[in-house]
């Protein structure tokens, strides 16, 4: 009943106790797609993934991985997913070879069929070097990288990964992101969470969770486009400053008709009304600055995306709130 | 069952690498051995104050007759009632002799001659041991002068004691095969109470919760291995008290062996049980003290059984360390056979299977 989803997620809400940690969060990633899950901590994002691994059960709603239920199917849906938990959870003690041994032997892996199995691991992830290193002793990314490994052993059709990449350096976040679309590229679907907006534009599609609901999920392309970020009448433009674009800031905030500025760097990024033109706001910064500075169109970026949407629900919850505790 | 062996393996490497624990689990089972094996619970040497206001042959032979006795030792000689009380309240003797001025005249006159005793009664088993010997030692002087003055040489009640299987009362040999089981129920229990708990706190218990392993698997792969470590403790254990201690095993050595891997089965899955449930490695401590004190305390190891009311009688042959007292001194002291201890096994094997059961259905429960 799931189709060709690799994960099907339908109204799914979940309680600690009296706190609502996801509320009827609806979701479908076709098979063999990188999901990049987004928002801010406490918004519900591991709590999704730990209901999709089968961690948790969901207090309403049903959720399909790999077109299995995991209300009722639990134990199916494990051998067919990999998880990668935010905070590493080998065993330290164990070496790197013991670590992936230990998770192909659970899943039933044995003699050859092992064998080739881990060395195909090892290669595809690169942890060779490393084969007789105790876990204990890797770095953040090879620990990572690891992890990621063990939770290919049983070649999941799903994989989980929670914040995979929080706190290794950025070297190491490219290399297990182009490993990431390796297994894209395999037909192995990925839903990873994630803080960092530059990930989330190599995604195929994103979800933005904030306060345990899901406000928006699609293409980074489309989300961009959506009409709440750029209401219709008006434009973003980039300000892109000879000197400090701090000392601008607040003579952009002055000017009546610009309703947004983010700064960015040595640039502003300004929401405007179409019927100004570049040239106008370029003279209005410049005279009240005193600084020279050169005006283009632009698309928002995803953080303009995310930044938007929850200064907006949390205006709509504001306006609503005689109805919430 | 191939989730089995996978925990079983790991758990035999976390236990390789962790040589600290390994040697801690097997040094202090032998430590303790050494340390509590030395205790002698028969009473000797009980420090005892003269005050001898007759300084006379009749007193001085008193007095050498109850050092004869080896319960008592001379430590002070006081020259007052009340230096006599005080040596006692102050706690430097715990026996004091009063012998008054006409003890010498009474013993010669053939009239009664008495002597005051004093004894500490805060502690029970010195007190009741030297009122034993005092009494004995009255009595024995009185009749051999009794039968002395009417010329007869018997008499008429003499009873002919024989202790079996202990016939020096040799308390190492009365001591250590209870002392086994206790210090296997520390060492076990304690073993396994972190066994889960601790990858509850790493983290790692999330990552193997995802994996098709079931609670079986994972209670049973974690078991067998520190079972293993277990009965090398317990072999170790034997090994010293026959070597170090010279405790004969008049039973079979084989029987033994076979009843303790029942017994340290049920030890390992308690600690597993408190460790599926505990939240942290220090609750799991505190759970497993909890069980360890009443297990020490009513197992009849300190206390005979009978001395129990009925309700810590009934609570007693729940813990399985109660069982295996009974085993162990049947085996080593008595050579019972396992048709003498056929109950006690019975016992221990349903006491066993349930908490096994309990185990992995408190695992299956809390899971994460």
């Amino acid at each position: 009943m799931s189709g060709d989803a690799g994960i099907e997620v339908r109204g799914i809400t979940h309680d600690y106790g009296s706190v609502r940690a996801l509320h009827d969060v609806t979701l479908s990633i076709p098979r063999g797609l990188i999901f990049g899950l987004l928002g801010p901590n406490g918004s519900g994002k591991s709590t999704l993934i730990r209901i999709l691994c089968g961690l948790l059960r969901p207090t309403a709603g049903t959720a399909y991985v790999d077109g299995i239920d995991v209300r009722t199917a639990a134990a199916d849906v494990r051998r067919r997913i990999g998880y990668v938990p935010q905070r590493f959870s080998l065993y330290e003690d164990l070496t790197v070879l013991e670590n992936l041994d230990f998770f192909a032997r659970v899943y039933g892996l044995a003699g050859e069929h092992l064998t080739t199995r881990r060395n195909r691991v090892i290669e595809l992830v690169g942890i060779g070097p490393y084969r007789d290193r105790l876990a204990a002793n890797l770095s953040g990314g090879w620990k990572q990288r690891l992890s990621l490994a063990a939770a290919l052993m049983h070649e999941p059709r799903v994989v989980f990964l929670d914040e995979p990449t929080a706190g290794i350096d950025p070297v190491a976040r490219r290399e297990l992101w182009n490993l990431l679309f390796e297994l894209s590229a395999a037909g192995v679907t990925l839903l990873v969470s994630t803080h960092y907006m530059d990930e989330a534009e190599r995604c195929a599609r994103v979800g933005y969770l904030y306060l345990s609901r899901l406000l928006v999920e699609g293409e980074p392309e489309s989300l961009l486009r959506l009409p709440a970020i750029t209401p219709p009448g008006t434009r973003r433009v980039e300000a892109a400053c000879e000197g400090s674009a701090t000392r601008v800031l607040r003579h952009a905030r002055a000017l009546p008709y610009v309703e947004d500025v983010t700064i960015f760097g040595n640039s502003l990024h300004l929401l405007v009304p179409e019927s100004v033109p570049d040239e106008s706001i370029r003279r209005d910064l410049a005279e009240a600055s005193g600084q020279g500075l050169t005006i283009r169109g632009i698309l928002p970026s995803l953080e303009d995306v995310f930044v938007r949407l929850t200064a907006l629900q949390a205006e709509e919850a504001g306006n609503g709130k005689d109805g919430h505790r | 069952m191939k989730g089995f062996l996978a925990v079983l393996r790991k758990e035999a490497i976390h236990m390789r690498r962790d040589k600290g624990t390994l040697r801690l689990a097997l040094g202090i089972p032998v430590f303790q051995l050494i340390l509590f094996g030395s205790i002698d619970t028969n009473v000797r040497n009980v420090p005892t104050a003269i005050f001898d206001q007759c300084r006379c042959p009749e007193s001085r032979a008193l007095i050498d007759e109850m050092v004869a006795t080896r319960t008592f030792e001379i430590k002070r000689d006081v020259t007052s009632h009340e230096a006599l009380r005080e040596a006692i309240v102050e706690g430097s003797v715990k026996v004091g002799i009063e012998i008054p001025p006409d003890f010498a005249r009474h013993r010669q006159q053939g009239t009664e001659a008495t002597f005051l005793a004093l004894i500490d009664g805060s502690d029970n088993s010195i007190a009741s041991q030297a009122l034993g010997a005092i009494d004995g030692l009255a009595l024995t002087r009185s009749l051999e002068d009794m039968s002395a003055r009417l010329g007869v040489s018997t008499l008429p009640l003499s009873p002919r004691p024989q202790v079996l299987f202990n016939p020096d009362t040799r308390s190492a040999n009365l001591l250590i095969p209870g002392l086994i089981a206790i210090l296997l129920t520390f060492s076990g229990t304690l073993l396994t109470a972190y066994a889960i708990v601790r990858e509850r706190e790493r983290g790692t218990l999330e990552q193997l919760m995802v994996t098709p392993v079931s609670s079986a698997e994972m209670i049973l792969g974690k078991l067998v291995p520190y079972l293993v470590l277990a009965f090398v403790q317990l072999v170790l254990v034997l090994f010293f008290m026959r070597t170090l201690f010279h405790v004969p095993i008049h039973g079979s050595v084989l029987l033994l062996a076979g009843l303790s891997l029942i017994y340290l089965t049920s030890l390992l899955a308690l600690g597993l049980m408190i460790s599926a449930r505990a939240a942290t490695q220090i609750e799991a401590t505190q759970a497993a003290q909890g069980i360890l004190l009443p297990s020490i305390m009513l197992s009849g190891y300190i206390f005979p059984l009978s001395s129990l009311p009925l309700p810590l009688q009934i609570a007693a042959n729940l813990l399985p360390a109660t069982h295996f007292v009974s085993i162990s001194r049947g085996i080593i002291i008595r050579g019972a056979d396992l048709h003498d201890l056929w109950n006690e096994v019975v016992a221990l094997l349903i006491i066993s299977a349930v908490l096994l059961t309990a185990s992995v259905v408190v695992f299956r429960r809390r899971r994460l």
